[in-house]
C-alpha cells in the first residue's frame, strides 16, 4: 500500500476484485469529483468528504436504474400525486422497486469493515442508544433503537412503580453500556458481520458483567448466570454455547428465538429476521410490569459477544467507556446531575429529549457506579476517587 | 421584571423573543395554529399543554398566555384541526385528547393506543386524525367514534411523523420509512430503510410531496425523493456538529411559503438550509442547551423553537424569531427588536422576559 500512487477508481465505487492485491490505493477518503453532485458515481460515499463543507454529496444509488428510468407509474410523482386514473394503485409493484436498495450486498468485506472503522471513529453520535447500519438503505447491522422520549417515559414509569433511583440508574446504565458492547462487537466481527453480531448479540449478558454492574437490582439483572467464557469468534460457536448456558432469560421470550437464526448466519437476508426479534425486546412501552420490562432490557440490550466475554474483556470494554464517558463529559456543557428524584416529583432532571442525557448517562457510570467496587480488577482511569460507600467495605 | 444575568446570553444568543410563562420542563412539541398566531406547547412538566397568543406590532412580539390543559402523563405530541379551533395532544397516557380551545371547551379523549402516542396529525382532506405510538400502529381515528377508522401496523415503533396530503411518511425504529399515498392510506405506497445510518429523529414531508427530509441523531439530514427517476437528487448532509461532537437533529421544518427548511439540533443550533441549491442559509447562534421542537408559524413570519434551560429556577424559555426569508440564498434573517413586556400572571415558575436589540 505504500507503493500504491493512485487511488483505485473501483475501489471508490465499491466494485475492485482485487482486494488488497489491487495495485491501486484503495482510500475511502473521497477524491473530490468533478461533479460533485453528479450522478453515478458515488456508490462508494462512505462519509461525504467533499470539498462543501456541509458534506453534500449526491448519494446516488440508481446505478442501474439511472436517471432516465421514467417508467409507467413514477411519472405520477411529477404530478404531485394527484391521483387521476387508479393508476396509483400499481403502487403495489412499487415497493420493491427501490434502487435505492442497491441492495448492498457486502460483497467486499474488506470496504464494509472499513467502513465500520470509519464510522467508530468519525461518526458515533451522542446518543449511544441507537440501531446502526454501515451502509445507507441496508438494514440495520445493530438493532434496538431507544429514542429520548422512550428511555425518559419508561424511566418515569419506572419511577411511577416505585422503583428507586438507583435501580433506575442502574437500568439504564445496563442498557447503555450492553449497547457499547454491540457496537465493539460489530466492530470485531463485522463480517461475521452484520449478520453474525447481531446474532450473537442476542446471548445475553454474562454474569460477569452481570454482577460488576448491578449488583444490587433486586433480580433484575443476570445474577445467575454462568459467565460464558471462551472468546469464539464463531458463530457456530457461539450458537453453541448460547443455547448451552442461557438458562432462565426470562425475556428471551422476547426476543423470540435467538437460537433460531443457527447456520445461516451468512445470509445477509438473515438481516430482516433478526432485527424483529430484538426488536420486539425493546418494546418496553408501559405496559409490560416493571421486572419484565427492566429485565428485557438487560437482558436484550445486553447482546453479548461471541468474542471474549471473559472479565478481562469485560475489563477491556469498561475501559473504553469510562475513557469515552471522560471525553464527553469535558466536551459536554454543563450537564445538570441526571437526578431522577425529580423525576418523581416530575421536575426538572435532564429531559430525555437532551442529547446530554446520552452523557449523562455515562456521567451516572461515572459518579453513581457503586458497581465498580465488585469488580475483581481495575483498569487505570477506572479506579474510582471516593472511598467505598460501606455496603462495600 | 427580571432578567436572567448572565445565563441570558447564553440561552439566547439571537435574542430571540421568549414566551411568558413557559412550562417549567422540557418542551416536547411545539405547533402553531393554521389560522392564528396561536402556538400551543406540550412538556414533560405536570403534563401540561399552554397555549399562548402571539402577536406582532410592527416587529415587536408579544405573547399571552391564554390557557392549558392537563394530561395524566407527559405529552409527547400536537397538532392543530385545520380551521384552527381545535387542539390535539397526545403522550405517554396513551391517548390523545381533543381540545376545542377557541370555543372554551374541555378537552376530551378521542384516541387510545397500547403505548405512548409519539405523533398526532391531523388529515383535513380526510377528515382523520392519525396517531402514531410505540406500539408499532398508526391508527386513524373519526373523532367522533371511541374506534379507529383504520388500524395500520407498522415494523417498529413509530418514531416521527409527517403528512403533506397526500403524502405521509413515518419514521419508526430501526431506521424504516414507510410512505404512505394517503389516496390508499391502508397499503404502504413504499418502505424504505434509512439514507442515514443511525437512529431516525425526525420527518418532513416536502411541500411539493415530492420527497421528504429525514434527520438522525447522527447530526446528518437526508433528502429523499419518491420518484425513483429522482433518485440522483438524493443526498445526505452533515449538520449539528461540533469538532468530534454529534448531536442529534431534532427538528425538521419546512417554511410554508419558501419552502427553505430549517433544522434543529440537540447542540441548541438552529438553521436554514435550501435543498435545492444545497446551501446553508443562515446559521443561528448556538444556545446552551438542546433544542429539542421548532415550528413554522402558518405564514413563516414566526419561527418559535425552545430551548431547556436549567436554572435554579428551573425554567423553561420557548422563544419566538421572527424572520424574513430573503429571495436569493445567504444572509438576511432579521431577529427582532423587542419592547418591554406586559405583567405577568402569578405561577409557579414565572420568569421575567427581557428584550434586546437587533443586531
Amino acid at each position: 500500500m505504500h507503493y500504491k500512487k493512485e487511488p483505485c477508481r473501483n475501489f471508490q465505487r465499491g466494485s475492485c476484485q482485487y482486494g488488497e492485491r489491487c495495485k491501486f490505493l484503495h482510500v475511502i477518503q473521497q477524491q473530490p469529483k468533478s461533479n460533485a453532485f453528479g450522478f453515478g458515481t458515488q456508490a462508494s460515499s462512505h462519509q461525504q468528504q467533499k470539498p462543501n463543507p456541509f458534506g453534500f454529496g449526491v448519494q446516488n444509488n440508481v446505478q442501474s436504474k439511472g436517471a432516465n428510468d421514467f417508467g409507467n407509474k413514477q411519472n405520477q410523482f411529477k404530478n404531485t400525486w394527484t391521483r387521476s386514473s387508479a393508476s396509483s394503485a400499481p403502487s403495489l409493484r412499487q415497493p420493491d422497486n427501490q434502487p435505492q436498495a442497491t441492495n448492498h450486498q457486502c460483497t467486499d468485506p474488506e470496504l464494509c469493515k472499513r467502513t465500520i472503522i470509519e464510522d467508530f471513529e468519525h461518526e458515533r453520535p451522542l446518543w449511544k442508544l441507537t440501531c446502526y447500519s454501515h451502509w445507507k438503505n441496508s438494514p440495520c447491522d445493530i438493532v434496538g433503537d431507544v429514542s429520548f422520549e422512550e428511555l425518559r417515559a419508561t424511566a418515569y414509569d419506572d419511577a411511577k412503580h416505585g422503583l428507586s433511583l438507583q435501580s433506575i440508574v442502574d437500568r439504564e446504565r445496563n442498557l447503555l453500556n450492553s449497547k457499547l458492547v454491540e457496537f465493539e462487537n460489530l466492530l470485531r466481527n463485522p463480517y461475521t458481520g452484520p449478520v453474525g453480531s447481531t446474532l450473537a448479540q442476542q446471548i445475553p449478558f454474562p454474569t460477569a458483567t452481570a454482577t460488576a454492574f448491578s449488583p444490587q437490582n433486586s433480580g433484575r439483572s443476570q445474577n445467575g448466570f454462568p459467565p460464558s467464557v471462551s472468546s469464539f469468534s464463531q458463530l457456530g460457536a457461539s450458537l453453541n454455547s448460547g443455547s448451552a448456558v442461557r438458562p432462565s432469560i426470562e425475556s428471551n421470550n422476547a426476543f423470540g428465538q435467538p437460537i433460531s437464526f443457527s447456520s445461516s448466519a451468512q445470509a445477509s437476508s438473515v438481516f430482516a429476521t433478526n432485527n424483529i426479534p430484538l426488536a420486539n425486546a425493546f418494546s418496553f412501552g408501559n405496559q409490560q410490569p416493571n421486572q419484565s420490562v427492566a429485565a428485557s432490557f438487560s437482558t436484550s440490550m445486553s447482546s453479548f459477544s461471541n468474542s471474549s466475554v471473559t472479565s478481562t474483556a469485560l475489563n477491556q470494554f469498561s475501559a473504553p467507556v469510562v475513557s469515552t464517558q471522560n471525553l464527553s463529559l469535558s466536551s459536554v456543557q454543563p450537564p445538570a446531575l441526571f437526578n431522577v428524584s425529580n423525576l418523581i416529583s416530575k421536575a426538572d432532571g435532564q429531559s430525555a429529549t437532551d442529547i446530554q442525557l446520552g452523557s449523562n448517562l455515562q456521567r451516572k457510570i461515572v459518579s453513581g457506579d457503586s458497581s465498580i467496587w465488585l469488580k475483581e480488577k481495575w483498569i487505570p482511569g477506572e479506579i474510582p476517587e471516593e472511598a467505598p460507600p460501606d455496603a462495600y467495605v | 421584571m427580571s432578567t436572567f444575568g448572565a445565563a441570558a446570553a447564553n440561552h439566547n444568543p439571537n435574542k430571540s423573543f421568549e414566551v411568558l410563562q413557559p412550562p417549567s420542563d422540557s418542551v416536547s412539541s411545539l405547533s402553531f395554529s393554521p389560522k392564528a398566531n396561536i402556538l400551543v406547547a406540550t412538556s414533560w412538566d405536570n403534563q401540561q399543554v399552554r397555549c399562548w397568543e402571539i402577536s406582532r406590532n410592527g416587529t415587536a412580539v408579544a405573547s399571552t398566555p391564554k390557557a392549558s390543559i392537563t394530561h395524566d402523563q407527559p405529552v409527547l405530541c400536537s397538532t392543530w384541526k385545520d380551521d384552527g379551533t381545535t387542539v390535539f395532544s397526545g403522550g405517554c397516557d396513551k391517548q390523545v385528547k381533543m381540545w376545542p380551545l377557541l370555543s372554551g371547551g374541555q378537552p376530551m379523549t378521542v384516541a387510545m393506543h397500547d403505548a405512548p402516542i409519539k405523533e398526532v396529525a391531523w388529515i383535513p382532506e380526510m377528515n382523520l386524525l392519525v396517531t402514531g405510538s410505540w406500539d408499532k400502529t398508526l391508527k386513524y381515528w373519526d373523532t367522533r367514534q371511541p374506534n379507529p377508522v383504520h388500524t395500520q401496523q407498522l415494523p417498529d415503533r413509530c418514531y416521527a411523523l409527517t403528512v403533506k396530503y397526500p403524502l405521509m411518511v413515518v419514521g419508526t425504529a430501526d431506521r424504516n420509512l414507510i410512505v404512505f399515498n394517503l389516496q390508499n392510506p391502508q397499503t404502504e405506497y413504499k418502505r424504505v430503510v434509512s439514507p442515514l445510518k443511525y437512529q431516525t429523529r425526525c420527518v418532513a414531508a416536502f411541500p411539493d410531496q415530492q420527497g421528504f427530509l429525514v434527520g438522525s441523531i447522527e447530526g446528518r439530514v437526508g433528502v429523499h425523493h419518491l420518484d425513483d427517476g429522482q433518485q440522483n437528487k438524493n443526498f445526505t448532509f452533515k449538520c449539528h456538529r461540533d469538532g468530534s461532537e454529534i448531536y442529534s437533529v431534532n427538528s425538521l421544518n419546512f417554511h410554508p411559503i419558501h419552502h427553505t427548511f430549517a433544522t434543529a439540533g440537540s447542540d441548541g443550533a438552529f438553521n436554514f438550509w435550501d435543498k435545492d441549491s444545497k446551501q446553508r442559509l443562515k446559521a443561528m447562534s448556538r444556545c446552551s442547551q438542546p433544542i429539542p421542537c421548532s415550528t413554522f408559524n402558518n405564514d413563516g413570519s414566526i419561527f418559535a423553537y425552545s430551548v431547556f434551560v436549567m436554572t435554579g429556577v428551573r425554567v423553561l424559555k420557548i422563544t419566538t424569531h421572527q424572520q424574513q426569508r430573503p429571495t436569493f440564498s445567504c444572509t438576511c434573517l432579521r431577529n427582532l427588536k423587542l419592547k418591554a413586556s406586559h405583567e405577568l400572571e402569578q405561577v409557579v415558575e414565572s420568569e421575567g422576559c427581557f428584550w434586546l436589540e437587533n443586531d
